[in-house]
């Protein structure tokens, strides 16, 4: 398998995501509804595809591009509080992938500690509130153990992938103190936070485009 | 059943600025995509002072936007914050290379969006600084995200926007508001809830015989329903905890603001502000400036706010300094 992921990789990784959210929009919604307001996977799904559109034209010259367009997307379609998270996580990755012909593990692992930095300092979340930050947080762990172990770009994001997807799962049984959830308290006990549950897609999406 | 003037709700916020662009040619220019509303005539020179938040409170923010006032308004849709992108937009539109002063309503996303849209505009090299308004007594609790900002934004705007045009830099104006808003305190008393546009049932039903007290802009309910009486009843429940939280006494002075939510006649909100007055006289507080009317409203919401800013030297100066905007005019 590939030890980089090219701009066509990249822009694979982007749809990927897309399509995984768009298919589990009704249930990314409902789990919304049982935590907040009930809009995260129609919105989710709405900036996806206008994100789609915008990959599509922008016509990428670096690795980081399709997620500098992803990130603009997203910061410009809502004005919640999930979106724009999302958003400047994405960032994070075009920062990261910046004039670069490709990422390396490395430079996602470096890409996922600044998002987390970024999301945690701005949603003044930590680790256990039940956020997007119950995932990513495993995920970087992962990417940067997979580093320092000398693993594969396949092996770290299937690493990754799976931390995402464990800690997305833990957050049933965590009592929100960030966000909207936060409104609702042990209502929302038993089911993920969606917020949570995208970022698994996230790095599922990376893990299928890389083949691991 | 409550009854509007709405063609396709999607489409209320959009049609409203075009309206209200074309309203008042002299004072503004719509950016239709991303939304934002500037001045017609552009300062130079000058901090450019910037403020937003989800439409549906008209006519703030879009109706301050002019001489003495605000450079840019930035309206999201009904009750959400406008994005980080549409924030940045307006900000670049208006800046002179002074730096940008952000005036925020502390709500989730309000104060999320423009947090963002500042490190976006660092990025460019733009400058801003953030003034926070959270006046609302009603949600003054220790946990949670703070006290709501309501009407003291009105001041707030006012006031920096003032000494912005006196040439004041970004780090005196962003300490000016913080000031004002720290010394302001608002309560609101609903007497009928608003309704979203294109929806025929308002978001929440008042018994005849109870007010909402200390309600939000929003919609939302108050923690508290009291006993609906005489406006010389309802109003000294007002204007006591407001009085108490600012530690006001014989020989203070404050600016007041009574401000109608929106379906509020202004002879019945002169009668509050008399009453206020009065309330405050009897307490030997001097109310040295007042605003009476409808300038931060919860759509068609039925009801009042009463806002206390405490007032010296300085803000009455800059109160007093002319303004030339939709909304407010001097």
């Amino acid at each position: 398998m590939a030890e980089q992921l090219d701009i066509a990789d990249v822009e694979r990784w982007v749809l990927a995501f897309a399509d995984a959210v768009e298919e589990e929009a009704g249930y990314l919604t409902d789990l919304d509804r049982r935590s907040g307001d009930g809009d995260f996977g129609s919105n989710m799904a709405a900036a996806l595809r206008r994100s789609r559109e915008a990959v599509a034209a922008a016509g990428s010259t670096a690795a980081g591009d399709p997620f500098q367009v992803l990130g603009e997307t997203f910061l410009g379609h809502s004005g919640g509080t999930s979106g724009p998270l999302f958003g400047m996580w994405f960032r994070e990755f075009g920062k990261a992938g910046a004039g670069a012909e490709a990422f390396t593990l490395e430079m996602l692992a470096g890409a996922t500690a600044n998002g987390w930095a970024t999301v945690a300092r701005l949603g003044s979340a930590r680790v256990g509130d039940r956020t997007m930050v119950d995932a990513i947080a495993p995920a970087s762990e992962a990417l940067a153990e997979a580093v320092e172990g000398g693993l594969s770009l396949s092996e770290g994001l299937r690493s990754a992938a799976e931390a995402a997807r464990v800690g997305a799962d833990g957050t049933s049984g965590l009592l929100g103190r960030r966000g909207r959830t936060s409104y609702v308290g042990e209502a929302a006990l038993g089911s993920p936070d969606p917020g949570a549950v995208a970022v698994a897609l996230f790095y599922g999406a990376a893990r299928e485009v890389a083949g691991a | 059943m409550r009854r509007q003037f709405v063609n396709d709700p999607g489409d209320v916020v959009a049609e409203a600025l075009e309206g209200f662009a074309a309203a008042w040619p002299g004072h503004v220019r719509l950016n239709a995509d991303p939304a934002y509303v500037v001045r017609a005539r552009p300062a130079s020179g000058k901090v450019a002072v910037v403020s937003g938040g989800g439409s549906g409170h008209e006519p703030l923010h879009v109706g301050f936007v002019g001489t003495g006032m605000l450079d840019a308004a930035v309206p999201g849709a009904v009750f959400t914050s406008p994005t980080a992108v549409q924030i940045r937009a307006a900000s670049r539109a208006v800046d002179t290379g002074r730096g940008v002063l952000h005036v925020v309503k502390n709500y989730t996303g309000d104060v999320l969006n423009f947090r963002i849209a500042g490190e976006l505009l660092a990025d460019e090299g733009v400058e801003s600084g953030i003034v926070l308004v959270d006046d609302d007594l009603a949600t003054d609790t220790d946990d949670g995200p703070g006290r709501r900002g309501t009407a003291a934004a009105v001041v707030v705007e006012k006031v920096c926007g003032a000494a912005a045009e006196r040439g004041a830099d970004l780090a005196e104006l962003t300490a000016l508001g913080r000031r004002v808003a720290a010394g302001s305190r608002t309560l609101s008393v609903a007497l009928a809830a608003g309704a979203h546009p294109g929806q025929s049932r308002p978001s929440f039903e008042l018994p005849g015989d109870e007010v909402e007290f200390g309600v939000g802009i929003h919609g939302e309910r108050a923690r508290q329903r009291r006993a609906f009486g005489p406006s010389r009843e309802i109003v000294p429940q007002m204007v006591s905890p407001l009085a108490e939280a600012l530690g006001l006494g014989r020989g203070s002075r404050v600016l007041a603001v009574v401000n109608g939510l929106g379906a509020t006649s202004d002879l019945e909100l002169y009668g509050v502000f008399r009453e206020a007055r009065r309330v405050l006289k009897d307490a030997g507080v001097d109310v040295v400036r007042s605003l009476v009317g409808t300038y931060v409203t919860s759509l068609d919401m039925a009801g009042c706010s009463l806002t206390l800013v405490r007032a010296d030297d300085e803000v009455l100066e800059l109160w007093d300094a002319p303004v030339a905007t939709p909304a407010l005019t001097w």
